[in-house]
């Protein structure tokens, strides 16, 4: 297997990964269509108050479910996924240090001005700023991923 | 083994922070990358490498930190239920309760789930002991620390490394 089928295959099994993890995020939707799955519910609340405060107030609703995560985090989460849905077809740029950093800023100022009050907590907000530190996120660290396996292969 | 010490450092701090009340809550989403960023920085101290930082060594440094993190933190998590018969499960109980009840599914359903959580509980407050709940616990917490432990060594690298390019 050559270099590009490889970077093709290790595209493809982080998609994967970040899809399973999603598909978590909206168990309850899960649920509606497989009932028997709610067994797993508990610990899957569980598991993603490992990575999230999940206060009752910022999760986010689908109809009558809501995601495991709250707003900020389904946004960090599906943004990840956007971006390891691309790269399985597209190869996209590079993303420095300076990019990465200032992506995290709208989400940064967002938490500063809801925590001192400026305005309430706001669900798209949270959302949205979380969808683009988890896409540009993502793809820096994927980036530093193939370098890996770049060298990998080679050695 | 000390090759291993700033993992093991790190990682055992981690673990330690993971069961503190306040910053339970941060466990993945911040204790565990940072413990591995600072791994990272333990390890190019100790070794005085100036240059640019392996990416490959790094990822090695956060699995390990993340893996070190879930053994002592799932430790602490189960020896402190264990002395206090009380833990975050229980505290939750009512929340898990609501939204299960709050769910469009039937009665048999949702009772068969609640009969789960309702031994989970009854064995810890009994005991301070409830396998199942070890296990998940252990199991969440291999899978999930890993992972953001990677995630913070390699940004931390990356960090270190741009750094080091612009002086």
């Amino acid at each position: 297997m050559n270099l590009f089928y490889k970077s093709k295959f290790f595209n493809l099994v982080l998609f994967t990964l970040i899809l399973l993890w999603c598909i978590g995020i909206i168990w309850e939707v899960v649920i509606h269509f497989f009932p028997n799955t709610i067994i797993a519910l508990p610990f899957l609340k569980y598991n993603y108050s490992l990575v999230c405060h999940r206060e009752p107030d910022k999760l986010l609703k689908i109809g009558h479910y809501t995601t495991l995560v709250c707003s900020r985090c389904s946004g960090i989460y599906f943004g990840a996924l956007i971006s390891s849905f691309i790269l399985l077809f597209a190869k996209l740029k590079k993303v420095s240090t300076k990019v990465m950093l200032l992506s995290s800023v709208p989400m940064f100022i967002d938490v500063i001005l809801h925590t001192l009050g400026v305005y309430t907590y706001s669900k798209p907000i949270a959302l949205f700023t979380g969808l683009l530190l988890g896409s540009v996120g993502f793809i820096y660290i994927h980036d530093a991923l193939k370098i890996i396996l770049v060298k990998q292969i080679k050695e | 083994m000390k090759k291993y010490l700033p993992v093991l450092v790190t990682g055992f701090a981690a673990g330690v922070l993971s069961v503190v009340p306040f910053l339970k809550g941060l466990t993945c989403c911040l204790i565990v990358p940072v413990a591995a960023y600072f791994a990272v920085i333990l390890e190019q101290k100790s070794k005085n490498i100036t240059g640019e930082f392996d990416l490959k060594k790094a990822a090695v440094l956060g699995l390990l930190t993340g893996i070190v993190a879930a053994v002592f933190g799932s430790f602490f998590e189960i020896f402190v239920t264990l002395i206090t018969k009380n833990n975050t499960i229980l505290n939750s109980f009512n929340e898990i309760n609501q939204s299960v009840n709050s769910l469009p599914f039937s009665d048999a359903v949702k009772e068969e789930v609640l009969s789960i959580m309702n031994s989970v509980a009854a064995s810890i407050r009994e005991t301070g002991f409830s396998p199942l709940y070890s296990i998940s616990i252990f199991v969440n917490n291999l899978i999930v620390n890993p992972v953001f432990g990677l995630i913070g060594a390699l940004v931390g690298a990356k960090i270190l490394n741009s750094k080091n390019q612009r002086n």
